[in-house]
This record gives C-alpha cells, sequence and structure tokens, in this order.
C-alpha cells in the first residue's frame, strides 16, 4: 500500500480528468477529512486538486488536542484548502511511509508532493504563515 | 512453515515484548539477524489489558513513578505553604483520580506506539499473540481471534515475565485487583486493603495514602523480606507516621462483598490467632508474581531447567536446549528489575549474533522502592554482609540526617538515615550503601557505578561531598555502630 503512495509522490503529474471520478462524491467542501485507511489518503489528500494539511494526531496526545482543534478553526473556512486528520493508532501504514516518529506531525502536501512539514505544537504564527503559503495567500508585510 | 535444509523463519523470536525481550530484539536487529517479537496480555481477573511494552511500560516502573510523583506534588503543595507560597484553600486541594489516570494513561499509550512505531521501523516482525513451542524451532502464536501462526526459529528467547499472584482464599480473584488494575481503574480507589508488604505492596499503598486514599497494609511476615530489614522499618515507619495502619503477621481470610458494594476483608494474625476485620472499597492483592511458563508447553521443546516455583534456571540466560534462552523477570534468583532484563537481553543479543562473551553481571545492582520516603541500595544488605563475613570481619557506618528542605515546613526527620556496609580490613571495600530519603534513586546511581569499582570507605571519606544535598551525606560517614556513638547529627555545615 504504501508503493502506492509513493507513486504517487513521485508523479505530479496525472490525469485529473480520470482521478476526479475516484474522489469520493460525499466529501464536502471545507469539511476536515477524517482519514481511515489508505484507500481514503490516497482519494482525498494525494489525489486532491486542493493543497491539503495532514495532521498526524493521537487521542493520547495532549498537545495534539490543543494543534488539531487550531487547524480545524483556522482550515475549515477557507475554500482553496484543505485539512485532513490522520489518527495514528488506525492508520500505521501512513505513519510509516510519512515517517511520524512523533504527534502532532503536520505535512503539507500540494499535487502529491510534501513541500512542508513540522512535528510538535509550533507557534500560531508558524501555523497561519504555512496556511498563507498553502492556500496562496501572501502575508502582509513580507 | 517447516525448516527446509536447516532454514528457519527467523535468526531469532522472542517471546515477550517487555523490557527485556524488546532489548534483546533491538540489539539483534543491530547485529543483522531476522527477528520477530510475540506479544500478548491476557487480561487480568477484572478484565485489564494493555499494550506492547511489557510490565514496565503499562503496569510497573512507568505508571508507579507518575503516580509516586503525583503523591509527592500533594504533599508538596501543603509544604509551599511554610515557605510562603499563598495556597488558596488548602482543605480544597484534593486529587481528582479520573485525570490522574487519564494523563497516566495517555503517557502509556504514546508510549506503546512509539514501541510499535521504533519496532516496525528496526523491521522487527511484530506478532500481537500467546506463544507456546511445539518443538526447540516452532512455536504456535495463538492470535486475539483465535486464529494460529506458526513460526520457526533458529534462537528463541523466552521474556515472558510475570503476573501478580492472588492467594487461594474466598473472594480473592473475584473481588479484589492487583497492581495490573490500580493504574487505570476506573472509579477512585478509596478506602484500600493492600495485602503484601513488598515493594509493590508498600509502593501502592504509599501513594495511595498521600493521594487521600486510606491505606491499610497485611504483613505476613515482615515488610521488604530479601531488603535490609532496618531499612525496611524506616520505611514502613514513615508511613506510619503519614497515615498508613500495618498490621503485622496477618493473612488474609477471605474477601467479601456486601450489599453496599464495598468489600469485607477478613484477617489473622498467625502469632496471636487473633482475628481482624473491616469495610473497605478496593481490596489490592500485592502477594508476590509469578513467571508465565505454564502456558509455553516447555515440554514440547524439552527444556526442563524449571524451578518449582515456575522460573527458568538459566544461569547465563541459556536453557538446558542450547538454542533457547530466558530473559527478565521470567528467569529463577536474578533481580527481578528493568534495567537488568535490558541489560541482560542486549549482552544475550550479542553473544548470540556478534560473538561477543561477556556475560550478565547480577551483582551489585541498585534499586530503590518509591515509598512516600524512598529507600535506595545498591549492595549487601547489613544481614547478608555479616552472614557472609561475620560480625568481625564487617563494619558499618551510619547516620540519621537532615535535609535542609525539611526545617522550614518542619517535615520528619526521624527516619532520614543511611549507612555503608564495608569490610572491616583496610582499605575497607564498601559491600552495600543503603538510603532513606528523598529522591533516593537519584542518590543511589553514580554510587553504584562506584561500588563497581570497589569503592572503599577510605575512598568515600576521602570524596569532598556537594552541598547542601542529601547524597552528600554519604561523604560525610564516619560514626561506626560497633563504636556505639550517637549517629544523629549535630547541625550542619561541620
Amino acid at each position: 500500500m504504501s508503493n502506492a503512495i509513493c507513486k504517487s509522490l513521485r508523479s505530479p503529474v496525472r490525469n485529473l480528468a480520470s482521478l476526479k471520478k475516484a474522489i469520493s462524491t460525499s466529501l464536502v467542501h471545507n469539511e476536515t477529512i477524517l482519514v481511515r485507511n489508505n484507500e481514503e489518503f490516497i482519494n482525498k489528500v494525494m489525489n486532491n486538486d486542493k493543497p491539503v494539511i495532514v495532521n498526524f494526531h493521537a487521542e493520547w496526545c495532549e498537545p495534539c488536542k490543543i494543534l488539531t482543534p487550531q487547524l480545524k478553526q483556522l482550515i475549515e473556512p477557507l475554500t482553496d484548502l484543505d485539512l485532513a486528520v490522520v489518527d495514528v493508532e488506525d492508520n500505521a501504514d501512513l505513519v510509516h511511509t510519512f515517517e511520524v516518529k512523533a504527534v502532532p506531525a503536520v505535512i503539507a502536501i500540494k499535487n502529491g508532493l510534501i513541500v512542508d512539514k513540522f512535528i510538535g505544537l509550533v507557534e500560531t504564527d508558524m501555523i497561519t504563515c504555512l496556511i498563507n503559503r498553502m492556500s496562496g495567500k501572501k502575508k502582509e508585510g513580507t | 512453515m517447516a525448516p527446509v535444509a536447516g532454514t528457519y523463519d527467523y535468526d531469532l523470536a522472542v517471546i515477550g515484548g517487555g523490557s527485556g525481550g524488546l532489548a534483546c530484539a533491538k540489539e539483534a536487529v543491530n547485529l543483522g539477524a531476522k527477528v520477530t517479537v510475540l506479544d500478548y496480555v491476557t487480561p487480568s481477573p477484572q478484565g485489564t489489558k494493555w499494550g506492547l511494552g511489557g510490565t514496565c511500560v503499562n503496569v510497573g516502573c512507568i505508571p508507579k513513578k507518575l503516580m509516586h510523583q503525583a503523591a509527592l506534588l500533594g504533599e508538596s503543595i501543603h509544604e509551599a505553604v511554610a515557605y510562603g507560597w499563598e495556597v488558596p484553600s488548602l482543605d480544597a486541594i484534593k486529587i481528582n483520580w479520573p485525570a490522574l489516570t487519564e494523563a497516566v494513561q495517555n503517557h502509556i499509550k504514546s508510549v506503546n506506539w512509539v514501541t510499535r512505531v521504533d519496532l516496525r521501523e528496526k523491521k522487527i516482525d511484530y506478532v500481537n499473540g500467546l506463544g507456546e513451542f511445539k518443538d526447540p524451532h516452532t512455536l504456535i502464536a495463538t492470535l486475539k481471534n483465535g486464529s494460529k501462526k506458526e513460526i520457526t526459529a533458529k534462537n528463541i528467547v523466552i521474556a515472558v515475565g510475570g503476573r501478580p499472584h492472588y492467594p487461594d482464599i474466598p473472594g480473592a480473584v473475584e473481588y479484589c485487583i492487583s497492581s495490573d488494575d490500580i493504574f487505570s481503574l476506573g472509579h477512585p480507589p478509596g478506602k484500600t486493603l493492600v495485602v503484601g508488604a513488598g515493594y509493590i505492596g508498600l509502593e501502592c499503598a504509599g501513594f495511595l495514602n498521600s493521594l487521600g486514599y486510606p491505606a491499610t497494609v497485611l504483613v505476613r511476615s515482615v515488610p521488604l523480606r530479601g531488603f535490609d530489614q532496618q531499612m525496611a522499618q524506616a520505611v514502613t515507619s514513615e508511613m506510619e507516621q503519614k497515615g498508613v495502619v500495618f498490621h503485622n503477621k496477618c493473612v488474609p481470610l477471605s474477601v467479601e462483598k456486601l450489599e453496599t458494594g464495598q468489600l469485607k476483608a477478613r484477617w489473622q494474625n498467625t502469632e496471636t490467632q487473633e482475628r481482624g476485620e473491616d469495610v473497605f472499597d478496593t481490596v489490592l492483592m500485592a502477594t508476590g508474581r509469578y513467571a508465565l511458563t505454564k502456558t509455553l508447553n516447555l515440554e514440547a521443546a524439552g527444556v526442563t531447567c524449571v524451578s518449582n516455583s515456575g522460573k527458568i534456571i538459566a544461569e547465563t540466560e541459556q536453557t538446558n536446549v542450547s538454542n533457547i534462552y530466558a530473559v527478565g523477570d521470567v528467569l529463577e534468583g536474578k533481580p527481578e528489575l528493568t534495567p537488568v532484563a535490558i541489560h541482560a537481553g542486549r549482552l544475550l543479543a550479542r553473544r548470540m549474533f556478534a560473538g561477543a562473551t561477556q556475560p550478565m553481571d547480577y551483582d551489585n545492582v541498585a534499586t530503590t522502592v518509591f515509598t512516600p520516603l524512598e529507600y535506595g541500595c545498591v549492595g549487601l544488605s547489613e544481614e547478608t554482609a555479616l552472614a557472609r563475613h561475620g560480625a568481625d570481619k564487617v563494619e558499618v557506618y551510619h547516620a540519621f540526617y537532615k535535609p535542609t528542605e525539611f526545617f522550614i515546613p518542619q517535615r520528619n526527620i526521624r527516619n532520614c538515615y543511611l549507612k555503608a556496609v564495608a569490610l572491616r580490613e583496610a582499605p575497607q571495600r564498601i559491600l552495600g550503601l543503603h538510603f532513606v530519603g528523598p529522591v533516593a534513586g537519584e542518590v543511589i546511581q553514580g554510587f553504584a557505578a562506584a561500588v563497581k569499582c570497589g569503592i572503599t570507605m577510605e575512598q568515600l571519606m576521602n570524596t569532598v561531598g556537594i552541598h547542601p544535598t542529601v547524597a552528600e551525606e554519604f561523604t560525610r560517614l564516619n560514626i561506626t555502630k560497633r563504636s556505639g556513638k550517637d549517629p544523629n547529627p549535630a547541625s550542619c555545615c561541620s
């Protein structure tokens, strides 16, 4: 399964038309994507035309309980950026593929490529900076 | 899969994913071996189960230390007042048991996860199944859903550890909990009876009492049997002073459940034959642990070096079957400690796969009992030293001391005591060091290295202490028991 993900990572050019069929029609715009298996990840994250912030989360992790709601609050109102939450207990393959050794971990994916990554509960500034970059907004004053 | 022309599925199969098993597995993989680890937790009588990592991580050292810390912090809040902290209402300060257990369990789960990720990174195959032998090179793992998986391996390490033993009395299994259950107990324990005064019983009674849950301890013979008895006395005296009730020379007779849901426990004094009883919210059995060798089907492997208690007799961790080894709590006559299992596991892997010859040194292993006032020690107890060398050849230096931080809050210093047991003949090599006081584990650790180097009283007395600490008291030792002089401190700084 991780093979398929690796392949997607290496080939940014894909046939968008055929992929649109693969995307689940139950995907509601701006609702946080709850990844429960590899297939969902490929369909809703790797094959998403919008960039996706992938948040690796664990219920037993205190900092996660602060970061995840924060990410939801910042990203859900945006129309050009999605948030996917991956529970590390349910997605061992993804954890292995993305070499997640600690939680919370945030990986930014655009067109199937990892464009950014941070580990741990970082400052709100850094999070908003990442979100702005991913959603194409230019941060004022930079 | 039967071995074809001598090829096995794995170079090493480890039964037990605890301290010893995992350390051995990881070291073996570092040395190029193909390894699998079997781990399975049979639920406790009360239904408690846990993840990968073994006793230490899930129901031992880790949660114990965290609860001990929670208890100490509770005491600190009260002491803080004497130092000038304005604490709103002292009597409103109480422990939130669900919050405590959630925090502890969250930490344990994070360790379970990191352990699993680590095994995956290192390409160690993890099988969540109960292992048993089919023959010296074949194991059968029974998974949770009942399915069976056969595994063949060139070498097999038994690292199954142990579980709490329940006394054979009415109500024990039905109504009582053990250390398996206390750290995730779904309701506050309330007034608790702890049956057993080994370190598990005393540590549990200690933190429960400090957290605000009245604790009573039934002591069958003596507290901390096997440890230096003078130090054990200091530990229990301190606990009594803190409100823990001790019933000495008492064995439990029965535990029955009352209509209120509470438990009525009955016991008998084995010396006076007097009986006693009381009602508790929780009864915690801490009457020893037994090795999990029964379900292994050792006979199928031809392993016969098993003691009456079920432990494996293997002086160099190798059983009577040359490709089968054992490490950790399952071993007979070795200290049941995580660092011992880890160290032995690693050395064993090196002997198996790197041609190393270094055996595990089980002597002078330091340990600490994390009772409210802690007891740390390394080496021989005074009794053992006297029995081994004779009173004439042994010199014991001792002292009571007063930790600087205890004065202001007027903490009890009566049980702050330490001693060095040494050979009488110059340079007086130290045989054992014993310390009762705060942060005893931190105090003793460095001295364990010193004892390994053969430290003598002359060297110890010539060591300059760090001031003000409690550890420096070792460097100030100068009064012997033999002299009869008063070991109480006059004043500090002189």
